[in-house]
């Protein structure tokens, strides 16, 4: 039996984010699948679940609250983490509300996002 | 009142004597503070190139803007300060500040304007101007000992000449546009725009200064009519090895056929393969430019490559060389069979295998102009075409060549007529992904290797290295430091960074994480850890060694596991944002003024904000010291003199928080609250140490008086002059004059590392130079003993210390109290050569048993 992979997405319009992230990810284990646009993800959550979200809040032409809002709507088990800007850490703070698991402030190290997506994953397992 | 006095007035220009010192003072304390600000975030900045960090462009910019927002206040301080002294420093400082706009923006490369430039004046720095091949190649000739093809970068300023004045720019961006918008297929595109390219004229001025370089090159040989090899050099290319090869080569031109052969090259930046390629890498259209390599042509006996680890087995610490008679070309290929070798490594690179094939054919020069496939001589066919000399030089070249590039190589050589090895190429060798070692097997490391240091120390910059340690002790010349080696010194000094092109790592048991050989560390991605406190101890000098910062441990050995995880990071090169960091990290970064004393230490000599910040720092150091010589201190600051046993008539002016209580008789030494002072005194006032014998007195009886409790009111008072001293809690400022001795000292002592210095001065004395001399030497050796960064100036000893703990900074004062009261007639007594250790070690003796009391 193939072992159980944990999924994440990863939503953020700056490329280099998805580029360094997903091999580093996908290195330890997880299964990710990457977006630099918020039209595909969406159309990506109404497909799928994915055990975890990480995604930016503001992106040009995106509104990343609009889509873990619909995340959340769909998937209330599915952790989302938040990358973002230090200009935008007020309104990260906001998205507590929405139920997001935690936030990071970019930029950041791979070890950094590594260790919240690890606590993510036993969140869920636990619960 | 004078009338341009109260015009000043009017307007607000405070006349010098006007600003109290508390004032200034609190300037300064300001450029402090901005000073460890900027350098912190340069520092930060630095780190993200390092490879471990996701960071955006909006990062880039935020942290840009921010720096400039501090150099900025940080030249209105010091302006401030010194009367607007230095207001030329703004123009250096905007210049600099649009350079990295323009950078921010997308519309400049840092780049050259010369066309040409020849292979001695290049360097990795340039590779913006040359492109990644010309400027490997240039380093590799100027800073290894190895032979490289005589030649000549034309530069990106070139091919900016020639898209303009043949108006190309527009229509290539048109071109690549509607491809980009699916109008036209992308071989459509490649073909419009290279014929564009090849219709259009070489520049005149261009023209000449490639036929003037390669006339010049041709002058240096003897043959009749060498030809040269023009190929591709474009941005981008060889600092990733899968765009190589996309490019085109011309080989084999005669002089007069390089500026056609020049167009060819550059079409061919625009072959759908390159296209295509820079679209998937997110090449911005300003980045895509060519710069082309001219070079001498080698009539190749024999040609090959060698990787410095056989890519899909670098467990097996080999490498591969492969080779074939004649020129390089169809053996790089592939259309050719050639030999392959295998050898071990580590030297003396024993040939583990060797697979020698059938050679029936090899590529050859032909007359000038041209190539032709030719039939090898019948007794060469079976033979190898390497040596057992040549195989065992080409794995030395390749061992420095990985070494000085810090990634394993792919290297092209040729064997030329005499048989001398000559490098035409190194990039970074791509290893299989999934084929090294993979992260996991790093657990277990502890059992198998013995730890030399571990957790011990600050990484400067993060990374592994391994290499023979060389210790570097007093007296050892910096120009013996070998290749590949890992320096492991008492004290992160910037004359360390003479070695930084040979070194693989840094260890040191003191030093700053901001210092000057931190920053160099970074720049040129040299595995750094510093503060190790006893590393020069436990480090054996010449042993190999295994550094590891990331975990703050060094091994005893060679850690293979450590060694491949390092070769498989990711090549963060390949990002955009990364590229862009690292060109605008070159106009904030580099360290130009190391010098205080050289003739670039000048508003105009700032290149970057390090440099500006380097430079204010220094000045306004000096404009402190300075204002308490000639500066008459203000009435608002409270002053008084130091009442105390020994007859230093001392005047002390508190500028905050220095002197507590009523001190209108005179200040009592209990009085006093600023820490540096305090510490000061301990030393001065040591039992013993105020030598009060007269001067002249021998050798012997200057040592019992050591242990003596002597009469301090023996000394007339004439001996000694004026001093005064500026305290608050943190700082003082002292200048002393006792007899012929005269000391400057300037601390600065809180909680903040960042913020701590010393500076000691020390001058004059009355004996007869060799004795004065001997003082010196003594004074060099204790205060070098402690950390501090001495120079020497015939009979002036200038000592700096920067970026001690507290407790550290305050012994140390001591120490200066110590030598500002011992020293006090010493030249007097150094009567013999010895005297420097016998005095050296008795102020050691001191110095161990008051440590942690002060």
């Amino acid at each position: 039996m193939e072992e159980y992979k944990t999924s994440i997405l990863i939503l953020d319009d700056e490329p280099i984010v998805s580029k360094r992230l997903k091999p580093s990810l996908e290195k330890k284990g997880y299964e990710v699948e990457a977006f630099t646009t918020s039209k595909e993800a969406l159309e990506r959550i109404e497909e799928r679940q994915f055990d975890i979200v990480v995604t930016d809040l503001k992106m040009e032409g995106v509104d990343g609250m609009q889509f873990l809002t619909r995340v959340k709507e769909k998937y209330p088990d599915t952790e989302v983490i938040v990358i973002t800007g230090f200009a935008t850490m007020a309104t990260a703070k906001e998205s507590f509300n929405k139920g997001v698991f935690d936030f990071l402030a970019k930029p950041f190290k791979l070890g950094e996002i590594a260790d919240v997506i690890a606590r993510a994953e036993a969140k869920k397992k636990g619960s | 009142m004078n009338i341009l006095k109260r015009l000043k007035e009017l307007c607000g220009i405070r006349t010098r004597e006007k600003v109290p010192f508390k004032i200034l003072f609190a300037e300064f304390k300001k450029s402090l503070e901005l000073n460890n600000q900027i350098l912190d975030l340069i520092a930060d900045a630095n780190d993200k190139l390092s490879g471990d960090y996701i960071f955006d462009e909006q990062y880039i910019q935020s942290t840009c803007r921010q720096l400039t927002d501090l150099v900025r206040q940080l030249i209105v301080t010091i302006n401030h300060l010194t009367d607007q002294k230095y207001i030329g420093l703004y123009t250096y400082f905007h210049k600099i500040e649009e350079e990295i706009e323009a950078l921010l923006r997308g519309q400049a490369l840092n780049q050259v304007k010369d066309l040409i430039l020849p292979y001695n004046e290049v360097s990795r720095d340039l590779a913006d101007s040359v492109g990644g091949k010309n400027a490997h190649i240039g380093e590799i000739g100027s800073s290894l000992d190895l032979r490289i093809p005589d030649g000549f970068a034309i530069t990106t300023a070139a091919y900016t000449l020639f898209l303009g004045e043949n108006n190309l720019r527009e229509r290539i961006l048109t071109i690549r546009q509607r491809w980009k918008d699916c109008e036209i297929a992308v071989d459509d595109a490649s073909r419009q725009i290279r014929q564009a390219i090849m219709s259009g004229e070489v520049p005149k001025k261009l023209k000449d200064e490639m036929i003037a370089a390669a006339t010049y090159i041709s002058s240096q040989y003897t043959e009749s009519t060498p030809c040269f090899a023009v190929r591709s050099s474009a941005i981008g290319e060889d600092e990733i090895s899968s765009f190589a090869g996309q490019y085109l080569s011309c080989l084999n031109i005669p002089l007069d056929e390089i500026p056609e052969a020049y167009k060819e090259v550059l079409a061919s930046l625009y072959s759908p393969e390159a296209m295509e390629y820079r679209l998937m890498m997110d090449f911005r259209p300003h980045e895509i430019m060519m710069s082309v390599a001219c070079q001498l042509m080698i009539p190749a006996r024999a040609s090959g490559v060698v990787y410095t680890y056989d890519p899909v087995r670098p467990e097996q610490e080999t490498m591969v060389i492969s080779s074939a008679w004649g020129l390089g070309e169809p053996i790089v290929s592939g259309e050719l069979p050639t030999d392959t070798f295998i050898l071990d490594r580590r030297p003396p690179h024993e040939v583990k295998e060797m697979r020698i094939v059938r050679k029936d054919e090899s590529m050859v020069l032909r007359g000038c102009g041209g190539l032709a496939i030719d039939g090898v001589a019948e007794e060469q066919r079976t033979e190898p075409s390497l040596k057992a000399e040549q195989l065992r030089e080409l794995a030395r070249a390749g061992m420095r060549l990985e070494k000085y590039f810090k990634r394993p190589q792919d290297i092209e050589f040729a064997i030329d007529p005499q048989d001398q090895v000559v490098i035409l190429q190194s990039r970074q060798l791509q290893l299989q992904q999934g084929r090294a070692p993979r992260a996991c097997d790093l657990t277990g490391l502890d059992g198998k290797y013995r730890f030399l240091l571990r957790g011990h120390g600050t990484a400067a910059m993060e990374g592994i290295a391994t290499g023979p340690a060389w210790v570097y002790t007093e007296g050892r010349d910096l120009a013996d430091f070998p290749v590949g080696g890992i320096l492991v010194a008492r004290h992160a000094t910037p004359q360390l960074a003479r070695v930084i092109h040979r070194a693989v790592g840094f260890i040191t048991d003191v030093g700053s994480t901001t210092g000057h050989l931190a920053t160099v560390a970074r720049e040129f991605r040299v595995p750094a850890l510093f503060n190790t406190e006893n590393g020069t101890e436990v480090i054996e000098d010449g042993r190999d060694i295994t550094l590891d910062t990331e975990c703050l441990s060094v091994y005893e050995g060679i850690v293979q596991e450590l060694q491949y995880y390092a070769i498989q990071e990711d090549p963060i090169e390949e990002m955009y944002e990364y590229r862009l960091l690292r060109r605008v990290q070159k106009k904030i970064e580099p360290l130009n003024l190391t010098d205080p004393d050289g003739d670039n230490f000048t508003p105009e000599g700032c290149r970057t904000y390090h440099d500006l910040t380097r430079f204010v720092h220094e000045k306004a150091v000096e404009t402190i010291i300075d204002l308490n010589f000639y500066h008459a201190h203000h009435k608002s600051t409270q002053a008084g003199q130091l009442l105390w046993d020994y007859p230093l008539d001392l005047i002390l002016i508190d500028v905050g928080g220095g002197i507590s209580g009523e001190h209108e008789k005179g200040i009592q030494p209990e009085q006093i609250t600023c820490g540096p002072m305090q510490a000061l005194l301990r030393g001065m006032s040591y039992p013993g140490i105020w030598d009060m014998t007269p001067a002249g007195v021998d050798f012997s009886s200057f040592m019992s008086s050591l242990t003596r409790t002597s009469s301090v009111r023996s000394t007339s008072p004439e001996d000694v002059g004026r001093n005064l001293a500026v305290v608050s809690a943190e700082y003082t400022n002292i200048n002393f004059r006792l007899g012929y001795h005269f000391t400057v000292i300037d601390a600065y002592v809180s909680d903040n590392i960042l913020d701590n210095h010393i500076y000691f001065r020390f001058s004059g004395g009355v004996t007869e130079t060799v004795r004065r001399s001997r003082r010196t030497r003594l004074l060099a050796k204790i205060l070098s003993h402690y950390d501090f960064l001495c120079e020497l100036h015939g009979d002036i000893v200038v000592a700096r210390l920067k970026r001690m703990d507290k407790g550290r900074m305050l012994h140390r004062l001591f120490l200066l109290g110590l030598l500002v009261g011992f020293t006090r007639q010493l030249d007097v007594k150094m009567v013999s050569e010895s005297t420097i250790d016998t005095f050296f070690e008795e102020i050691r003796t001191i110095m161990e048993k008051e440590h942690g009391r002060v």
